[in-house]
Parts: C-alpha cells; sequence; structure tokens
C-alpha cells in the first residue's frame, strides 16, 4: 500500500472522489440524523415523567361521582389500597415510590382541585418545593396549604390568607408556578398528604363510590430500573387490576405520533435503505473509477504488482475515502441535528393523568408538555457511522479490488 | 520452447522456439496481426502459453502462479510500451518508482533512485510533472527509467517509438542502443519497422503466428 499514490489518485480524480464521498456521506448523515431524532422523541418522551421524578405513574379509574359536592375523586384516579402500594414497592425493579391524594373538592361557592402531597420525597410532586414563587413550601405537621399562582390571582387569594376547603380552614403559605411544574397531577391547591388523607376519609360522597381509608392514596409515582420498566408495568396491571392506567415513557412515546417515535423498526428501516442507497451510490461511482484504471492496474501488475499489492492499494484508497466520507456525513449530521434541535415538540398530557372537572373554566383542554427536542448525536451513535463507513469502505474497496485484479495486463496493454 | 498460443480456435504463435542470451539485443519484426506481441507476452511471463516452456533467467516459469510471476516480472523483468502506460496522477519520479511501491523501503530511497535515472534519461528538471505534461518521447524515456529501477536481467519493448516521430524515435532507440551496449541490459524489442531493427544483434521475422528467420 503506498500512500503517496492513494492521495494522488484521488485527488486528480476529483469528480469521482468528491461524487463518492458526497453519496456515502448523505447516506450517513441521514442515518445519524434518523437515528438522533428517533433518540430525541424517545428522551422526549421521558420528560413528563422525569419532570415529576418518576419513571412511571399509577392510578386506577372509578366510577364517577353520584353527587359532585364535598371532595370526591376524579373517575380517573380512585382508592389505591395501602397493600397494594406495599405490593409494588416490594417489586423487583423499583427503585423508589412516591405517592400523593388527587381530589376534586366542590364547596358552596368555589371548585377547588386538591393534591396532598408528601412533604419530602424526591419522587412524585413534592418537587413543586422548587417551584414556589413566594412564601414558603409546607412544613411537617402544620394544616396549610400552598396555591396555584394563576388561580390565587384569579380569586384574589393573598399569602397568609385562610382559604376553606371542604369546611377546613388552611393559611395560604406559599404560592406555586403550575406553568414551571410538572403537568402531570395539576392542582390548584397543594395541601400536606395527611391533610388531604382527613379530607377524603370524612367525605361520605367520596366513600360511597370508592371506599377510602387514610394511608391509602389514589397517584403513585415510581423510579424504577429503566430496564425494567415494561416489565413492571405489566406487573403493575397484574396487581392493581384491569382498570389501571399505568404511563410510561412508552406510553408517551405513542402518543406523540410521529414516525420515529412510533417504531424503531422504522428508524431501523429508513436508517437501513438510506445507508443502501449510499452504499450503492459509493459503489457504482468506484465500481466506474475502477473500472477506467483497467489500463493502469495491468501496468501495475506488469511491473511486479502482486494481487494483493493491488487490493490492498485500492482498498486503502476506498476505506480512506469512505472514512473521509464518515466524517463528513458526522459533520452534517452534527449541523442538522443542531437545526432539528430548534425544534419543539407538543407531548399531550392524558387528562386522565391530570383531571380536572370538565365544566371548569378550561376543563376540557389538552394539556401539552411543550419542549424542544433534544435532539443530539451520542459518541456512540457518532462512533458507530463513522467506523460502518470504514467497514462500507473495506468491503467495497477489497470486493471491487479482487474482481479488478484479475485482469490479465496483457489484455489491457496491447497497444491501440 | 515450442511456444503456443490459442485463444478459442484461433492459434495466435504456432510452436515458436527461440533463445535470447544475457545482454543480446533482439529484434523482432513481422507484420501487424502476425503474433508478435502474443510472443512477447508469452516470454515476459504476462501471459501462459497453451503450450511449451518458457525458461527465463535459467527459471521456467510455465507452471508459476499470477502472484510468483508478478514478482519474478519485477525482479527480472522491465516493460516499454508503445503507449508509455505512465500512471496518469502520479509525476514522473513517481512513474518511474512505480515498481518499488510494494517494497519496503523509504519513500526517500525510492525518491534517489528515480532521480538517477530520470537524470540518465536527460529528464532530471522534470521530475515533478504529470505525464500530461511531458511530451511523448520524454513519456517514452520515464516509462524506460521505470523499466530499468530494478535493474532487470532482460527490457522487453513492444514497439516502443510506435507513438513518436521519426526524430524522438531515433532518440528513443539511441537510449535502447546505450543501455545494451553500456549496461549489458538484454533487449527484446518488438517492431513492425525493419529500420529500426537494424540496431539489433540479432532479427527474427514472424508471420503468421510462426518465425520464419
Amino acid at each position: 500500500m503506498n500512500l503517496r499514490y492513494m492521495t494522488k489518485e484521488l485527488y486528480y480524480q476529483k469528480r469521482r472522489t468528491l461524487m463518492s464521498i458526497f453519496g456515502l456521506s448523505t447516506g450517513i448523515a441521514l442515518l445519524i440524523v434518523l437515528n438522533s431524532l428517533s433518540l430525541a422523541y424517545r428522551q422526549a418522551a421521558h420528560v413528563p415523567l422525569k419532570e415529576i421524578g418518576a419513571d412511571i405513574t399509577v392510578q386506577r379509574s372509578g366510577d364517577v361521582p353520584k353527587d359532585l359536592a364535598g371532595a370526591v375523586f376524579p373517575c380517573s384516579a380512585v382508592t389505591i389500597r395501602k397493600e397494594e402500594v406495599e405490593k409494588i414497592q416490594k417489586l423487583p425493579g423499583v427503585r423508589g415510590i412516591g405517592t400523593g391524594l388527587l381530589l376534586w373538592v366542590f364547596d358552596p361557592n368555589r371548585a377547588w382541585i386538591v393534591l396532598g402531597i408528601e412533604k419530602e420525597n424526591s419522587i412524585g410532586p413534592s418537587l413543586l418545593r422548587s417551584s414556589v414563587t413566594e412564601g414558603r413550601f409546607l412544613e411537617d405537621g402544620k394544616p396549610e396549604a400552598l396555591v396555584e399562582q394563576a388561580y390565587a390571582r384569579q380569586f384574589g387569594i393573598r399569602l397568609n390568607d385562610a382559604i376553606s376547603v371542604a369546611d377546613k380552614k388552611f393559611p395560604v403559605v406559599g404560592f406555586v408556578d403550575a406553568s414551571r411544574a410538572a403537568k402531570i397531577a395539576i392542582a390548584n391547591v397543594y395541601l400536606p398528604l395527611k391533610e388531604a388523607e382527613d379530607l377524603a376519609a370524612s367525605s361520605k360522597g367520596l366513600q360511597s363510590v370508592s371506599p377510602y381509608e387514610p394511608g391509602d392514596v389514589n397517584l403513585l409515582f415510581i423510579k424504577a430500573d429503566q430496564e425494567k420498566i415494561t416489565d413492571l408495568a405489566s406487573e403493575m396491571k397484574g396487581i392493581l387490576g384491569n382498570k389501571a392506567t399505568v404511563a410510561t415513557p412508552d406510553s408517551f412515546l405513542k402518543l406523540l405520533g410521529s414516525l420515529f417515535a412510533l417504531s424503531d423498526k422504522f428508524t431501523l428501516a429508513a436508517s437501513l435503505i438510506a445507508i443502501i442507497i449510499a452504499v450503492l451510490i459509493a459503489f457504482k461511482t468506484m465500481a466506474g473509477n475502477i473500472a477506467e484504471r483497467a489500463r493502469e492496474i495491468g501496468v501495475l501488475k506488469a511491473v511486479g504488482w502482486t494481487n494483493r499489492n493491488v487490493v490492498y492499494q485500492l482498498m486503502l484508497e476506498s476505506v480512506i475515502q469512505c472514512f473521509i466520507a464518515g466524517i463528513l456525513g458526522l459533520l452534517i449530521a452534527l449541523v442538522a441535528s443542531f437545526g432539528l434541535s430548534f425544534m419543539k415538540v407538543n407531548i399531550p398530557i392524558p387528562w386522565e393523568m391530570s383531571p380536572t372537572p370538565h365544566f371548569l373554566p378550561g376543563g376540557g383542554d389538552q394539556i401539552f408538555k411543550t419542549l424542544r427536542l433534544p435532539v443530539h448525536v451520542p459518541w456512540n451513535l457518532a462512533f458507530f457511522a463513522v467506523l460502518l463507513s470504514i467497514i462500507i469502505g473495506g468491503l467495497t474497496g477489497g470486493l471491487l479490488g479482487r474482481h479488478i485484479s484479475k485482469i490479465k495486463p496483457s489484455e489491457v496493454l496491447r497497444h491501440e | 520452447m515450442d511456444l503456443s498460443k490459442k485463444y478459442g480456435d484461433l492459434e495466435v504463435v504456432k510452436g515458436v522456439s527461440l533463445s535470447i542470451d544475457a545482454g543480446e539485443f533482439v529484434c523482432l519484426v513481422g507484420k501487424s496481426g502476425c503474433g508478435k506481441t502474443t510472443l512477447l507476452s508469452l516470454l515476459s511471463g504476462l501471459e501462459k502459453p497453451t503450450r511449451g516452456r518458457v525458461i527465463l533467467n535459467g527459471k521456467e516459469i510455465n507452471g508459476a502462479s499470477e502472484d510468483e510471476l508478478a514478482l519474478f516480472r519485477r525482479e527480472n523483468v522491465g516493460f516499454i510500451f508503445q503507449s508509455f502506460n505512465l500512471i496518469p496522477t502520479l509525476a514522473a519520479w513517481e512513474n518511474v518508482a512505480l515498481p518499488l511501491f510494494p517494497l519496503k523501503m523509504t519513500n526517500e530511497e525510492r525518491h534517489l533512485r528515480a532521480m538517477e535515472l530520470l537524470g540518465k534519461m536527460d529528464l532530471g528538471h522534470r521530475i515533478k510533472h504529470l505525464p500530461s505534461a511531458l511530451s511523448g518521447g520524454e513519456k517514452q524515456r520515464v516509462a524506460i527509467a521505470r523499466a530499468l529501477i530494478n535493474n532487470p536481467k532482460i527490457i522487453f519493448a513492444d514497439e516502443p517509438t510506435g507513438n513518436l516521430d521519426s526524430s524522438t524515435g531515433e532518440a528513443i532507440m539511441g537510449i535502447l542502443n546505450k543501455l545494451h551496449r553500456d549496461e549489458g541490459v538484454a533487449i527484446l524489442m518488438v517492431t513492425h519497422e525493419v529500420e529500426l531493427a537494424k540496431a539489433a544483434n540479432r532479427l527474427i521475422r514472424m508471420k503468421d503466428g510462426e518465425v520464419v528467420s
């Protein structure tokens, strides 16, 4: 193999070299961009749950409250028994669990969406601590409330006011900005879990639809081993029965509806097609180039180059061309990914996961989590793409080289 | 000895026997299509005979594989072609050094050896030029330098002046004569011009695939 010869061949055969490089680099760029997009949609699908510190959320749907008075459970989130929570906690792969109690409270003059939250838990709505815009977060053992900022503004609720929820007074100790918080289990009022449990336990209307005891909850937020999420989802459904609603990143991915999000197989098939087309372009260009060089190969053989010498030389040319194509493809993909990362994606949050009475203003509106698509090129994908281009170069050069090295010098060197 | 070459039913070389001594200058003449180039290909190991044996530098090359033949040519044989057959993307010195590319040696060594030969061909000022920038005579002189780079025992020249005007052709013949005379290299030259063949020690005439005199 001779580097000088290879360099000059690629340099002086610019048109063919560039065609071959651009053909393959387009395919490599497509491969990287398609896979980066697919990955970005997958990562985006994790965001709604990640914002609430969970990998899985669990609810159970039940009957619609007969009478919308006092505290009731939304029909999408009825009682999950304490024993069921304990069973779920023991499942292998569950790394942590957060709980919540979501209530609709219909007082004579006002309707509240109330969420009872644990005060200290890195999983679940207690992450609201970082969304407090005024006042402070809930403190241990105190019957106090946080109010959503926009709701407080709408109804003129001020800090240190006492609000009455289901005939119980709670001082407002802080405001939270729901637009900065997770879009799952959005409420107007946030109470300590214990207080929400008391409201639920003492509500006859609620008990008549979905029997409840203190310690039970209706929202579970679960942190789990990533590779076990799918299996855990089906095990949880097994524990809670067929009315369980188990949300995972995969379920959000399906809601996104994009082709990239819908199927790994689509991404794989599209990547394969891109690569095959690119390889064919590169192969055809190189084959044309090598066929044109039959006389040159004849000269090489006549002056003492062995078949192996010829094959290695052509392989070197092909590998270097394809390596350059791989790097160029990677650069194109990086630029394209940067451009695509400005694209916004709206992830719909199912009504069931953040239920609001339909008759309240905005109650029937679809909630979306809007975010910039986190498109980036992971280093292992970049490495794979460049490696793939080198392998393509090696195979193409090797195959074409083997074929052309079989020519007889006497056949191609006969004078005109 | 008793060399024959058939392409399908067509026998191009028919039972030719000849020998060339070390340092001898032999010219193979005959009309176009009489089998001269095929015989040259058989004798140089570029082509395998249908029948007969070729012994070159004391070694029978008939049974050798393609790669063995290539290595044999690298060590013993030099070629000069009518259409020069230089690699268009390589500079003059690189074309001269082409047979050395597969050998384990530094680029500097190759360069020095090529420079020395190009100097002998009065092309010291054209070493970095591409073939497209060289005249026909210069191209052929580069090709001669390439044929000499491996210190061959014999040079096979196929119509070396065929693409050149008469004065350039004479100059090339002068170089070949000088090589034969001063370096003692054996030369087998194919030509259809009997005038050129006068420079040779021996003349072999071919007609319809057979040696006639």
